[in-house]
């Protein structure tokens, strides 16, 4: 009790404190963070890692992913058929899978429901050399097989996720960042700007856009560009607004860190986990912006194809040949479905504290 | 508080102007022209430009159709009904497209509500990862393929509702493309308010209150719904604006009057002043329910509002 | 809670008896149209949907009958001169639905109207076809609105004076923009002409009683004050505008709606029905290719390119909507000859699917260029059947000519012809239809320098005998007009200048229980003037 006062000199030498030149120099994060990292980070990752594996959608999901983009790749050359190879006499083939077939689908046959009454037609039987014909997913219109189109528009549909996935992480982030860090007049002003673009209805900047443009990846790249990034800004900028305060910002503030360090190598990486999840979910609304591009006519040039163009040409058939809506709306329902689940689940792996933004 | 609507106001009216600019400019950059037939001659092109005053560059127009605007005056379509006032053509259009919107909506929010909360309260059973599919399927389908089965199964093979959108059975025909319309918003919705009740579910304070007795309807709906509420109002208020959106790809199929349909049809050919006034009729929607939706936020919680005067105060 | 339950319940008996609204009275025929009419105003519309409304409520001098000919309307009685320049009509004593008498007067206004600057009619080039004295200086501002060849002598006399014989001049009176239109109907209706039933002015088989603008259904009745009235057998006409063809075909085969018109797949599904028809329409499609290309500029490559795909699986596998192949410029049924046949019963037919004869050419005209390759954009507008049409000749001309490219782009049919008419295209998919039942509706468009000449194609000899043909002394001699057309047509053709492709047809289906609707390839396509339903 009567100790309250300690006396520097009761202190022993070898504790006491001794001032050096460098004493006050920021080090870096490199040797600030080392001690932190060793420890814990197999932990954090190995939490990381069984939260995900438990969670049973999210590995279905991933799973999914992986065979879709085996497909995309390996797929179109699983026949001989090109996806641009129109064979005149055989369009409109029902799906007829080897195997499959002895079992009483996917053998070639469609009833059509006409006027008249239904009418079951084998368009293999009435074309040359039918019985060794297969169209595994039937041949639309034209007469263009539908599997390899469908694994080549499928191609373009996870090119727009890179797409979505890049100018998110790019612009998206990059704006948020740099808006929510400074504040003030800048942020103000970033803001009134994402206020405009986000004002304009997107469907119809980007139709304009693209018709302006001419229709194509490109300009759909480009639309995408223009308004895929704002949703995760916005998220960008919240996040740095909790962290900019917190001390060890402050701290590295304190030690002379400049802007742009703090931003991209003190706050970002804290965060850079989170955004990148949180990027997954902008996926399937970019494919599905695709898909409704193609519905309004200003999709991929013909004879190209994407999942969307292939489900607008086929969305003119569904009444007369459904089968040639099937697989491609399995397939984007399906690549749908497991970016979302793969995104639920990784969120949840991350941070299952982190809410849906 | 009211200096912070006034400012909101203000700035919306700003933005309002600032996207009309940008449309214009977007507009001038499209190629071709209204007046493109195949019969017309050059002469006659010209002849057409002058009369609509299409021969003055961009920044005149835009004056020019600010200043009209002002007056109440929207011009005329080009194309798609020849020298109608779009007024005229929005007269019976709007309340259509507004109302199977908002009855999108209501239903998307409504029922997304209920088997959100279904989700949560049944979390540990096969009900949640079941509805969890179902709502990420609402939102992986596109509404058009949805569109078409509903109307072949329920229009046609069983025959419940018209397949096609007629005004003198307004409500009856719009079952159909109001079905179609709400499954975004109804996925949505469902995935959201799951999130939001599970975690007001697993809050202190609901567990005192389950503690002290309060147990069924009341928990849920008394205590629980009302704290979730909030961030499902927020996603909602884009939704509504990309109900509308949407709503173009559903008035075609089932041959609905509206401004959807309009819009896409202005696009195709170049009916500049129907591209305009449509486009900002939702810049408008959207701006307005953000607006509404700010500052219902600083009434509802004040908490919000307090950090939002401090950060504009600050600025 | 039960006050909610009450209202559901009460919300339901509503939507009940709405649904069990009585269904329309037999008579009235429900016609499907795919796009909204653009334009009750006879003088501002330019396209078929507004053309067929227009014409079921309102009568010119002259209508077609089911053969496509001509029959007086309005007109009593005709008088020409001598020389085939002055045309005097003695009209019938008809009234207009506002109650007022149709007089001469009403012709004049609505053809001032037409060629009015200030009006800006898009179809006023159609009175200088005609060769209405002083049409064409009036709509380009160079004489007064009175200076027109088209006098109301007294009411009931209408003197129209020609600058050149036309010899189709009557058939063009059946033309939608020729429509009457009273003076003082238009000036009471102020800028609300024609958006409602009270603003439009029917002296036609029908009058309008549900009409707004772009509506998606209009409603037509029988027009009792009609002079022909006791021949029209429908109690009126019902349309409703559905744009997605299968929706139209459902709601067809639900029973709500009598004529429909089917869209290439769905043909497959019907064309078993007795109700499937298959109507020829006077559209012909074609490639034009721009001669201002490298290659294009070689008719060798031009005749490979024009035989080098399969029409007959255009027509047959790709459209099935009863389109035909076309090997030729003019289409089929489209003009009758002085010999009282149509004209390509006697003409010749020209560069048919061939496609050895097709890569001889293409050999000849790659080596005449010196080039082993070509490659071509192909400009299409974005319709369903355009840009499969375009896909399949990709495919075509890509298997039958090696060393040859396509790629195609699509874009809306605006800038398509924008860009065609401005030369910044390289081939372009495009169509044609036509104003009026004469070879030369086509065979003027490919003159030098014409808007819709839009390959760049010239021959002065050809020029030469279109003009004569138009507004020259063939106009006199009309065996030897109709051969020189056929010789100009053979000109065309051997230079492969355009690549007709197919001449369209519709499918349409009609109820059994339905009868009598005309369809026509020119202006007006269908009429329902002596159509019955049982």
């Amino acid at each position: 009790m009567n100790n309250i006062y300690i006396n520097k000199n009761d202190i022993p030498s070898e504790f006491q404190p001794e001032f050096l030149a460098n004493d006050f120099e920021f080090i870096g994060m490199d040797a600030l963070s080392k001690f932190d990292e060793v420890g814990k980070s197999q932990a954090f990752w190995q939490d990381v890692l069984s939260r995900f594996i438990k969670n049973k959608g999210a590995v279905v999901g991933l799973i999914c992913i992986i065979l879709i983009i085996s497909m995309a790749i390996i797929g179109p050359a699983l026949n001989s058929y090109r996806a641009d190879q129109q064979i005149t006499g055989h369009e409109s083939m029902a799906p007829r899978i080897p195997g499959i077939e002895n079992i009483g689908v996917f053998n070639g046959r469609e009833t059509l429901r006409t006027s008249t009454g239904g009418k079951e037609i084998n368009k293999y039987a009435d074309v040359p050399d039918g019985e060794n014909l297969y169209y595994w997913f039937g041949s639309d219109v034209l007469g263009r097989d539908i599997f390899t189109r469908v694994w080549t528009g499928t191609r373009v549909s996870l090119y727009i996720a890179l797409v979505a996935v890049v100018v998110d992480m790019l612009f998206g982030m990059g704006y948020g960042l740099i808006s929510g860090y400074f504040g003030g007049k800048v942020d103000m002003i970033m803001q009134r700007f994402v206020e405009i673009l986000n004002g304009i209805p997107n469907l119809i900047i980007v139709t304009l856009l693209i018709i302006a443009l001419k229709p194509g990846l490109l300009s759909i790249t480009i639309a995408l560009m223009i308004t895929g990034w704002i949703g995760m800004s916005r998220i960008a900028r919240a996040q740095i607004l909790k962290l900019k305060e917190q001390e060890f910002v402050l701290a590295a503030k304190t030690l002379g860190a400049r802007d742009f360090y703090l931003i991209f190598k003190e706050i970002l990486p804290n965060i850079f986990g989170q955004l990148l999840i949180m990027s997954m979910f902008s996926i399937p609304n970019a494919i599905f912006t695709e898909a409704f591009f193609a519905f309004i006519g200003i999709g991929i040039p013909v004879p190209g194809a994407s999942l969307g163009t292939l489900i607008s040409e086929s969305f003119k058939s569904l009444t007369t040949h459904p089968y040639m809506i099937l697989f491609p709306v399995i397939i984007l329902g399906v690549l749908m479905l497991s970016f979302n689940l793969l995104a639920d689940g990784l969120r949840d792996a991350f941070d299952p504290r982190m809410k849906e933004m | 508080m009211h200096k912070y609507i006034l400012r909101r106001i203000g700035i919306a009216a700003l933005t309002l102007l600032a996207i009309l600019f940008i449309l214009f400019a977007l507009m001038e950059f499209m190629p071709g022209s209204p007046f493109n037939d195949e019969k017309l001659s050059a002469a006659q092109r010209a002849l057409l430009d002058a009369k609509y005053g299409l021969d003055k560059p961009m920044p005149t127009r835009f004056i020019n159709y600010v200043i009209n605007m002002l007056r109440g005056d929207f011009g005329v379509s080009y194309n798609i009904s020849k020298n109608t006032p779009i007024s005229d053509l929005l007269k019976t259009r709007l309340p259509i497209s507004l109302r199977i919107g908002g009855q999108a909506v209501l239903l998307g929010a409504v029922v997304g509500l209920l088997l959100g909360i279904l989700a949560a309260i049944k979390h540990n059973t096969i009900l949640d990862p079941l509805l969890t599919v179902i709502s990420v399927l609402g939102i992986s389908i596109p509404s058009y393929v949805f569109a078409l089965g509903l109307s072949y199964v329920l229009g046609f093979q069983l025959g419940w509702f018209p397949m096609l959108y007629r005004q003198q059975q307004a409500l009856q025909s719009s079952v159909l493309p109001t079905i179609s319309l709400s499954m975004f918003t109804m996925a949505t919705v469902a995935r959201f308010a799951r999130t939001e009740m599970l975690e007001v579910l697993g809050s202190d304070y609901m567990q005192l209150a389950e503690t002290k007795g309060v147990g069924g309807f009341a928990l849920i709906f008394r205590h629980a719904l009302r704290n979730a509420l909030i961030p499902i109002i927020t996603v909602l208020a884009p939704l509504i604006v990309g109900l509308m959106t949407g709503s173009l790809v559903i008035e075609k199929i089932f041959s609905i009057p509206g401004i959807g349909q309009l819009l896409v049809q202005a696009i195709q050919s170049n009916d500049y002043n129907v591209i305009a006034v449509l486009s900002f009729l939702y810049s408008l929607m959207y701006i307005g329910i953000m607006l509404v939706v700010d500052i219902l936020y600083g009434v509802i919680d004040p908490r919000i509002r307090l950090t939002k005067e401090a950060n504009t105060v600050h600025e | 809670m039960k006050n909610r339950n009450k209202l559901l319940a009460l919300l339901l008996v509503i939507a009940l008896c709405m649904g069990a609204a009585p269904a329309l009275a037999g008579g009235v025929l429900n016609v499907q149209f795919d796009v909204e009419i653009a334009s009750m105003d006879p003088q501002i519309a330019t396209d078929g949907t507004s053309f067929e409304a227009q014409s079921a409520v309102i009568e010119g001098l002259y209508i077609l009958d089911a053969a496509g000919s001509p029959i007086p309307a309005i007109a009593e009685s005709t008088s020409v001169s001598e020389d085939g320049l002055t045309y005097t009509f003695t009209l019938r004593d008809t009234v207009w639905s506002n109650g007022a008498p149709v007089t001469a007067n009403d012709f004049v206004f609505a053809w001032r109207r037409l060629v009015d600057p200030a009006v800006a009619s898009e179809y006023s080039f159609i009175a200088g076809i005609a060769g209405i004295h002083n049409a064409d200086k009036i709509a380009a501002g160079e004489e007064p609105l009175e200076a027109l060849g088209a006098v109301a002598i007294d009411d009931h006399t209408l003197e129209v004076v020609l600058d050149i014989p036309v010899p189709y001049f009557i058939n063009l009176l059946t033309f939608p923009s020729f429509l009457p239109l009273s003076e003082e109907f238009y000036l009471s209706c102020g800028d609300r002409f024609a958006t409602s039933p009270e603003t439009i002015n029917c002296n036609g088989a029908f009058i309008v009683t549900e009409y707004e603008p772009a509506a998606n259904t209009i409603v037509l009745a029988k027009n009792p004050d009609y002079y022909d009235a006791e021949k029209v057998a429908l109690d009126g006409i019902r349309y409703q505008v559905i744009k997605d063809s299968q929706q139209a075909m459902l709601s067809y085969q639900a029973g709500d709606l009598d004529v429909v018109t089917l869209a290439g797949e769905q043909v497959d599904l019907f064309k078993d029905d007795p109700e499937f028809q298959n109507i020829m329409a006077g559209y012909l499609w074609y490639v034009s290719a721009n001669e201002q290309t490298a290659g294009l500029e070689n008719a060798n490559i031009r005749n490979a390119m024009a035989r080098a795909f399969d029409k007959q699986a255009v027509a047959d596998n790709i459209l099935k909507d009863g389109s035909i192949p076309a090997d030729f410029a003019v289409p089929k049924l489209l003009a009758t000859g002085p010999d009282g046949l149509d004209y390509r019963a006697t003409a010749a037919t020209y560069l048919a699917t061939d496609k050895e004869l097709a890569l001889e050419y293409w050999n000849t005209g790659l080596a005449e260029l010196g080039v082993s390759s070509l490659s071509y954009s192909l400009v299409v507008e974005d319709t369903e059947s355009a840009i499969n049409v375009a896909q399949f000749l990709k495919a075509q001309w890509e298997d039958t000519l090696p060393g040859l490219t396509i790629t195609i782009e699509q874009m809306p049919k605006k800038n398509r012809l924008d860009v065609m008419r401005e030369g910044e295209f390289e081939l372009g998919l495009t169509r044609w239809g036509p104003d009026y039942a004469d070879p030369t509706t086509y065979l003027e468009n490919w003159t030098t320098g014409h808007t819709n000449n839009t390959m760049r194609w010239s021959n002065l000899e050809y020029d030469e005998i279109i003009a004569s043909a138009t507004k020259g002394e063939l106009t006199l001699d009309p065996v030897a007009r109709w051969e020189a057309l056929k010789a100009a047509e053979a000109m065309v053709m051997a230079d492969a200048a355009i690549y007709p492709v197919y001449q369209k047809g519709d499918a349409v289906m009609i109820k059994s229980n339905v009868s009598g609707i005309e369809f026509h390839s020119v202006g007006t396509n269908r009429v329902y003037k002596n159509a019955v339903k049982e």
